[in-house]
């Protein structure tokens, strides 16, 4: 083998590809059954309010890119938590970026077999994604962060296909109305979790701090990537909500894909399809870049940070991935009809790590200072 | 690998012992029997008018007899001088004392002086300069813009590009790389704009060549790519002195080969495969539209067919009604599957468009229409192929030409039948797998091991200027960013 | 292993298993073996629940036939057709469903849940209600006229959007099913063995058919409603004809839901006089508005009564009584507030004559 590593940190990357990491980890599979939590007006307001929210804890993320630690990476939280506890939490994040790589995954699996392949063995997608993402993944972190220009150039456009569908003449401005609350149920509060999990995902970017030259502003970037995803969440709920109307909206499963396949082009008919195939370039980045903190955090549960990754090493982490989605798919995913027990644990896993994370190395980084 | 290393060894030890042997004292018995059995060696006996004895030897195709009889033969002949090489009249004269020397002299068009009285060797440089004229390039023509083109003359292609660039800065480093071919090798660069670690780089990667031949361009390049097992080039090969000149001015370096005319522009990115020397004569509305173009078109070459095998066996809810119409009535009578039907009109064509490049120009052309048309017209009516296919591989061939890098276009055709297959298996999900493991791929390539994608991947806002379109040059005040050129700007006063 | 071996292996997979035919999709799609269905119209049955008809072969030029099926229910009868004809039958393509008005009166959601359902079927499918049996004017027309399907589906594309009769397709027949109103609309054509024409709007309660719009009514409702333009409007009663008219409506509904004041701002052309007059003068002309307004003005309350009386709003004025910041009506308390309420209508015309008129 060469001195090639899937970890080398030779180049350091503009700090606008945080800007983009964070726009596209936020538009994965959740924007895509947004609108079902949602469904009424006035959640117009509770996106625009989660959105601050997701801004604090971008802001907590931001005071750890700035510390001394973040370029270090892997020594960096050991000289912080102390090597045992980073073995542990390393331990923990396996589960929940399994969790996370899961939904994504058997979530976009789902619905091209609902809109392109109805009678597709829906394990065999999954194999080919993870081929794909394996290949990504094995040419090594550096490009595979630089893949994320690929992934926003080609998916980052169609929101703007759905401009169309705010000036139909059949639209008024009564669908949006009413705009306040008059009854505040559980189902609320969910669609409040719901939206703060979408947006969660940068938190995992504190894991790739090395690879970009932080220090520079980060936080302005890091804002901006947010901004833009909730303008994205409410320029796509709006315009679910004009074109299905709020009652309606309930009834969809996939609602932004009936908004998709409803568009007519001359060319093609179903351009649906065509734009769900599109979207696989962003799950395929996003995946790859889990499945490389996967292999980097069984490596530091393992004990085996120090040494060469290898290829092969690289590899059973992609199959052992493999198998697991395989086997989430065929036990819960399928069996699954309204209340998927695993998006259901996604939505309080996302949310939760998004708030605990930015805050544990946010006081952890105080305690550090003040000692 | 083990065995590589083994081999390399003795490779070593046997060029030690040859030179060994050869660097003993030059004796005329030791020449003579250097050139032994080679017809066209001569060696001349002269006397000069004080009677000594000088002797001359020269390979007669390699030198230039003409200059050879007015600048050795005849002063030396009238020489009465002391010193014989004090009589020749040309502007330098090499003292030579190994025999390896000799060889290598003699062989590169030196004409041997021998004086007997002093025991010792000179070499006279007196090579045949005869070549091919300057002509206009044929690999890419363009209607407005200098006409000349590199011949096989280095030397010649050197000043073709020093004319364009007249500063001292254009440095121009020699190797001579291939143990049996000499191949003298010319790296240029701007001292003071190109980045050092591409110089350094290059220098690297030409010095580490080990092998014997080295005849053409591409070989060199095949030996200094980062990526062997890629189909994408990873050199920019061209033979237009102007194309260099912008190449060297935007912070390039070029690598020139000797006996070749085409000359490497690294570090390249894929979308300079996409970029004519035309682009920057047009006007820019029209250049923008042309290049828009050409991406456009290589999208289309690669994705037609293979678009229209995913619709055809697995997406028929794609198709607009309209054209289902047309569609279905002609697809019912076929005896072969979509996939095998495009499989093979595709193959028919590179058989053709093969056949007609190795034709003789004029029976090629006629071999290109009689082919094109009768094949096509004929395979319809037999009902071996739809007339749809036959428009859409039609289209999709002639596409494939508006790409400027007649390398990709090669490059191309592979890449479609690998996205053809996924087409078949996976429908328009396998031609988006396709298209991404093609992203992937070119977001790992490196060139001079400088990212393939440069400007969007890594992301250089500024060189969006001349990337998709061709910007005003007004506008492009700085040099590519991704070059990292040592002068940012390209204007001398700064606005 | 270098991963550019593992390329080149995971190539050579791949193109084992193309060549191998064995594929991850079972089902097949190839266009030469499939017939892609473009309508389907359902009939009421005589034994079994509903009597399924479409043309075959469908988009190829072969001769063609109506196959029919009775089945009890629509999946069903798509396996019918595929026992009975050669090429399967498939969805994908399907654009319009036609459905008898037998069924329509008894509620056609049980149709259209299952349509909704299928992912092939696209949400533009067009729905029709017809009037009559459909059958026998595909079997009168099939000498006659090739590709009928295909023309009539065309049809229905060309006057989509366009305010000249109402075309309805899935996606929008939902959206309305489910709006507070509840009351959406589908076009409503006759059918018997010559002719296949349009009759006017199908008003529907929920998924039940009501009441379908006779000549003036249609146009009234294709003013406010549907793009609010008319190409013609024929007023058979005052013996003119009133081209390109363009509606602009003000509704304004007051704070106790008891007065509903219908504001129409018509401008048009006078196409046809078919009455005995003399040459045109602007005195004559605006007594013509005037005769022009009151009528209309009586038809619409007259109109708008009908709707009331059956409870049902095709023209969506419950969403005028949502307001940003306020609670919206129960159910039951609108339709109450809609019947007892109190219509206002009030039309201003401005029309311009054909030629030049003398003072």
């Amino acid at each position: 083998m060469s001195g090639f590593s899937i970890f080398d940190k030779t180049s350091s990357l503009h700090s606008i590809y945080v800007t983009l990491m964070v726009n596209r980890i936020q538009m994965l599979y959740f924007v895509i059954i947004l609108p079902v939590f949602l469904i009424y007006p006035y959640m117009i307001w509770v996106i625009i309010l989660v959105g601050f929210l997701s801004q604090m804890s971008i802001f907590l993320l931001s005071k750890w890119f700035n510390s001394i630690y973040a370029s270090k990476g892997y020594e960096g939280f050991a000289e912080l938590l102390g090597e045992r506890s980073v073995r542990v939490l390393a331990f923990i994040g396996l589960g929940l970026i399994l969790l996370k790589i899961t939904v994504i995954t058997l979530g976009y699996v789902e619905i091209t077999q609902h809109f392109i392949f109805p009678s597709l063995n829906t394990n065999w997608m999954i194999l080919f994604i993870l081929l794909i993402c394996w290949y990504v993944g094995s040419l090594g972190m550096a490009p595979t962060i630089r893949f994320v220009v690929i992934a926003f150039l080609s998916t980052a456009w169609m929101v703007l296909l759905l401009v169309n569908f705010l000036f139909q003449p059949s639209n008024t401005i009564h669908d949006l109305f009413p705009l306040v609350p008059f009854d505040w149920t559980i189902e609320s509060w969910k669609g409040v979790l719901f939206i703060f999990s979408a947006l969660s995902g940068p938190e995992y970017l504190v894991l790739l701090a090395p690879w970009f030259n932080t220090r520079k502003k980060i936080l302005k970037y890091m804002t901006i990537g947010n901004a833009f995803t909730i303008f994205e969440y409410l320029f796509l709920f709006i315009a679910s909500l004009f074109f299905f109307g709020p009652h309606y909206l309930k009834e969809i499963r996939f609602p932004m894909m009936e908004v998709m396949r409803y568009m007519e082009s001359p060319v093609f008919e179903r351009i649906d399809m065509i734009l769900i195939s599109f979207y696989l370039i962003n799950f395929v980045f996003a995946i790859s870049i889990f499945i490389l903190l996967f292999y980097g955090a069984s490596r530091i549960t393992l004990k085996k940070s120090k040494e060469q990754t290898t290829k092969s090493g690289f590899a059973f982490c992609c199959s052992i991935v493999f198998i697991c989605l395989f086997i989430n798919n065929e036990l819960f995913w399928k069996e699954a009809t309204n209340q998927n027990i695993l998006l259901e644990l996604e939505i309080w896993a996302g949310a939760l790590t998004y708030i605990l994370i930015p805050l544990f190395l946010f006081t952890s980084l105080k305690r550090k200072g003040r000692v | 690998m083990f065995k590589k290393r083994k081999n390399t060894g003795i490779g070593n030890k046997i060029e030690n012992s040859i030179t060994k042997t050869k660097n003993t004292p030059i004796t005329l018995e030791g020449l003579r029997k250097s050139i032994e059995k080679m017809d066209d060696a001569k060696i001349i006996e002269h006397q000069t008018q004080n009677s000594k004895l000088f002797v001359l030897i020269y390979v007669e195709p390699l030198i230039d007899q003409a200059r050879v009889n007015e600048a050795v033969i005849e002063p030396l002949r009238r020489c009465t001088k002391e010193k014989i090489s004090d009589c020749i009249s040309v502007s330098e004269i090499i003292d030579i004392s190994t025999l390896k020397e000799a060889e290598k002299q003699l062989m590169r068009g030196g004409v041997l002086l021998f004086d007997t009285i002093e025991n010792q060797l000179h070499a006279v440089d007196l090579k045949n300069t005869t070549g091919r004229a300057i002509e206009t390039s044929e690999t890419e023509t363009i209607l407005y813009g200098a006409k000349d083109s590199f011949t096989e003359n280095i030397e010649q292609n050197i000043t073709m590009i020093r004319r364009r660039i007249p500063l001292t800065s254009l440095k121009s480093e020699k190797f001579m790389v291939g143990s049996q071919t000499e191949t003298k090798i010319i790296l240029m660069y701007i001292e003071g704009l190109t980045n050092p670690d591409f110089i350094s780089i290059a220098r690297e990667k030409i010095e580490n060549i080990d092998y014997d031949q080295i005849l053409d361009s591409s070989q060199l390049a095949a030996f200094m790519e980062d990526h062997t097992h890629s189909m994408f080039p990873q050199f920019q090969q061209t033979d237009r002195p102007d194309v260099c000149a912008f190449a060297l001015g935007a912070g390039k370096v070029t690598i020139l080969v000797d006996n070749t005319p085409f000359v490497l522009n690294a570090p390249i990115s894929f979308f300079h495969l996409f970029q004519s020397p035309e682009d920057y004569i047009n006007r820019w509305i029209v250049a923008s539209f042309l290049r828009v173009l050409r991406y456009l078109s290589f999208m289309l070459s690669l994705l037609m067919v293979p678009i229209y095998v995913a619709l055809t066996t697995h997406h028929y809810q794609m198709i607009p009604l309209q054209i289902l119409y047309v569609l279905v009535d002609t697809r019912s009578r076929l005896p072969l599957t979509p996939f095998w039907e495009s499989l093979l009109m595709l193959l028919t064509l590179e058989v053709i468009k093969e056949a007609s490049l190795r034709m003789p120009t004029k029976s090629g052309q006629m071999l290109g229409v009689i082919g094109g048309i009768v094949v096509g017209q004929a395979s319809v009516e037999a009902g071996f192929a739809s007339q749809v296919l036959i428009v859409i591989v039609g289209i999709s061939a002639i596409a494939s030409f508006l790409v400027p890098n007649y390398l990709i276009t090669k490059a191309n055709t592979l890449i479609q039948f690998i996205i053809l297959i996924l087409a078949s298996f996976l429908g328009i999900m396998g031609i988006f797998m396709g298209i991404i493991l093609l992203f992937v791929h070119l977001n790992a390539l490196t060139s001079l091991r400088q990212p393939y994608l440069a400007p969007v991947a890594p992301f250089y806002g500024k060189d969006w200027l001349d990337l998709f379109i061709r910007g005003p040059l007004r506008w492009m005040k700085t040099r590519p960013e991704a070059l990292h050129p040592l002068q940012k700007w390209r204007y001398s006063r700064r606005r | 292993m270098n991963h550019k071996h593992a390329k080149i292996i995971f190539i050579i997979f791949v193109n084992i298993i193309v060549l191998f035919g064995c594929s991850p999709i079972v089902e097949k799609n190839l266009v030469e073996e499939i017939a892609p269905v473009t309508f389907w119209s359902v009939q009421k049955g005589d034994e079994e629940k509903y009597r399924m008809s479409t043309l075959i072969p469908p988009l190829v030029k072969e001769k063609k036939r109506l196959l029919t099926v009775q089945v009890d229910l629509l999946k069903e009868g798509v396996k019918g057709f595929n026992l009975k004809y050669y090429r399967e039958l498939k969805l994908g393509q399907l654009r319009m469903l036609l459905i008898s008005e037998e069924i329509a009166t008894e509620g056609i959601s049980p149709l259209i849940d299952t349509i909704l359902t299928d992912p092939d079927i696209s949400k533009r499918i067009y729905l029709v209600i017809v009037k009559g049996d459909f059958d026998e004017y595909i079997n009168s027309q099939l000498g006659v006229q090739q590709d009928l399907d295909y023309y009539l589906y065309r049809m229905f594309k060309h006057y989509d959007n366009q305010g000249k009769m109402t075309v309805v397709n899935l996606h929008e027949f939902m959206k309305a099913l489910h709006s507070p109103s509840h009351s959406p609309v589908l076009p409503v054509f006759e059918a018997n063995n010559e002719n296949f024409q349009y009759l006017g709007t199908g008003i529907f309660k929920n998924d039940k058919l009501i009441e379908t719009t006779n000549n003036l009514e249609e146009q009234i409702y294709q003013l406010l409603s549907n793009d609010h333009f008319l190409k013609y409007f024929t007023l058979r009663d005052l013996s003119f004809v009133l081209g390109h008219v363009k509606a602009d409506i003000q509704l304004d509904i007051n704070k106790a839901y008891s007065e509903l004041m219908l504001t129409v701002q018509l401008d048009g052309r006078l196409d046809e006089i078919a009455r005995e007059h003399d040459s045109l003068t602007r005195d004559e002309l605006s007594r013509f508005e005037l005769e022009i307004e009151s009528y209309l003005e009586k038809q619409t309350a007259d109109f708008l009564k009908k709707l009331q009386e059956n409870k049902v709003d095709p023209l969506h004025f419950r969403n005028h009584t949502l307001r940003p910041f306020s609670k919206p009506l129960e159910e039951k308390e609108w339709s109450d507030k809609w019947e007892q309420m109190e219509v206002k209508v009030d039309y201003d015309l401005k029309l311009q004559p054909l030629k030049d008129i003398k003072n």
